[in-house]
């Protein structure tokens, strides 16, 4: 069986800072892990359809829901690219930057939750 | 103890949920600011809560400014926790009446940390209100017997007669002195005298209504006052006191003493508009008719004619011994 405190480097979620904070507790963690599956793709779609509308006071809102909910589960670079996006929200940045910053969110998010899900089988186990 | 969680976001809650469960902590989580409102202004809701600064319907601040505005019976210890790291954001959120703020993601032991900070406030406020409770006890009972004090019990007559003249309706004046007390005092000692006085007021107490009051106005004296009472039932209910108070002896650290009270009394109705002072007078006659009529008996005081005299004011009594 893996080790699931010693993952690669390049992981997105960094799996040590996640069970501390849970103190160690996998069934607590797979219960977050099943939450972040249910609400996570709703969010990261309604971000897609806030920046295409333009509409910059709810791209802060969201930005800063998946910033939080990123950051509970130690998912550090892509919480980064929320908080860039929320940031961007409150100074009023330029579409360009939100376009970039959004564009830069998608690739940190796209490879989590086939990760999350092999992480969740591993603990399982 | 018991604590109130408000985020929005359903996995912060769960972890910081199951995160306070596991530190002891009594949880109740809701996902909005109204309803965190509504919790923590019951009477019986959390004193500590953590808040999520961004949730939708009322934020974390304006919780904080609601509770604060609304919920004046007991503290509420209130920590917000925030992304938001700029100073300015800080001193809004703590200005809103908050009492910390907690940076997300939160460290678990600092989180306690902070929440024992907060039971350690609440602890303190906590013996500050009985701290409290009890001066205002004692300085509105009587030390020996605990019912109101001679202050107190001159105020709400004073409070009676106006209602009662306000709404047309008749307030039972009793003044009702001890028989023989001296006697009890000379014979058993002081100790069993307020033996005696304590067995009385407990007894006088149990005689009356939940919203009538019943005083020490003096050394063995007694003031009661009933209000919003029938005037044709009112002797008869003196008359009931008085057999409450005289129907079994008081055990006392000398043995059983017999123990009997004269009363007079005073319906409001009867006397119209009067100072208070005069009204004490005419009642403290008609209890000293009862002395003089052989004790253990009620007297009214009767007006001569009818009364048409200017506002009630409260002052001083007459003292009379006995």
């Amino acid at each position: 069986m893996t080790n699931t405190n010693q993952r690669s480097g390049d992981s997105s979620i960094d799996f040590a800072e996640l069970l501390e904070r849970v103190d160690n507790d996998r069934e607590l963690l797979l219960d977050l892990m099943s939450i972040f599956k249910e609400d996570f793709p709703r969010h990261v779609r309604e971000l897609s359809d806030v920046v295409a509308a333009r509409d910059i006071k709810k791209m802060t809102v969201v930005s800063h829901t998946l910033k939080g909910m990123l950051a509970n589960l130690a998912v550090t670079r892509a919480t980064s690219a929320a908080a860039k996006l929320e940031q961007l929200g409150r100074e009023g940045g330029a579409e360009s930057e939100i376009a970039e910053a959004h564009r830069a969110f998608q690739r940190e998010v796209q490879g989590l939750l086939p990760e999350m899900e092999a992480y969740m089988a591993e603990v399982q186990r | 103890m018991k604590i109130l969680i408000a985020d929005d976001e359903a996995l912060s809650r769960r972890l910081l949920e199951k995160t306070l469960e596991r530190a002891g902590y009594e949880v109740v989580a809701v996902e909005n600011g109204r309803a965190a409102v509504r919790q923590l202004c019951q009477s019986d809701g959390p004193r500590l809560a953590l808040l999520d600064w961004v949730m939708p319907e009322l934020d974390g601040p304006g919780v904080c400014r609601e509770v604060r505005r609304q919920q004046e019976e007991s503290y509420v210890y209130m920590v917000l926790l925030t992304s938001k790291e700029a100073k300015e954001d800080i001193v809004a959120g703590l200005e809103s009446g908050a009492d910390d703020y907690l940076t997300k993601p939160f460290n678990v032991d600092e989180l306690k940390a902070r929440l024992r900070t907060g039971e350690r406030i609440l602890h303190l406020e906590g013996r500050l209100v009985e701290a409290r409770e009890m001066m205002r006890f004692k300085a509105t009972h009587d030390a020996l017997t605990s019912i109101w004090n001679r202050g107190v019990i001159m105020d709400l007559l004073g409070r009676e007669l106006m209602r009662s003249q306000r709404e047309s309706a008749c307030t039972i004046v009793l003044l009702g002195d001890v028989d023989h007390f001296k006697s009890v005092n000379d014979t058993h000692g002081h100790l069993v005298g307020d033996e005696v006085l304590q067995e009385i007021a407990r007894r006088l107490l149990l005689s009356i209504r939940s919203y009538d009051f019943v005083g020490r106005y003096g050394g063995e004296e007694f003031l009661l006052v009933l209000n919003n009472c029938k005037p044709q039932f009112a002797e008869a209910r003196a008359e009931d006191i008085r057999r409450i108070v005289s129907s079994r002896p008081v055990q006392t650290l000398a043995g059983p003493l017999n123990i009997t009270m004269s009363f007079g009394l005073l319906l409001s109705d009867a006397w119209g508009v009067r100072p208070v002072e005069e009204l004490l007078h005419e009642v403290d006659a008609a209890l000293y008719a009862a002395k003089a009529a052989g004790r253990n008996c009620v007297r009214v005081a009767k007006p001569p004619v009818e009364p048409d005299l200017p506002m009630l004011s409260v002052r001083e009594p007459i003292q009379r011994s006995r």
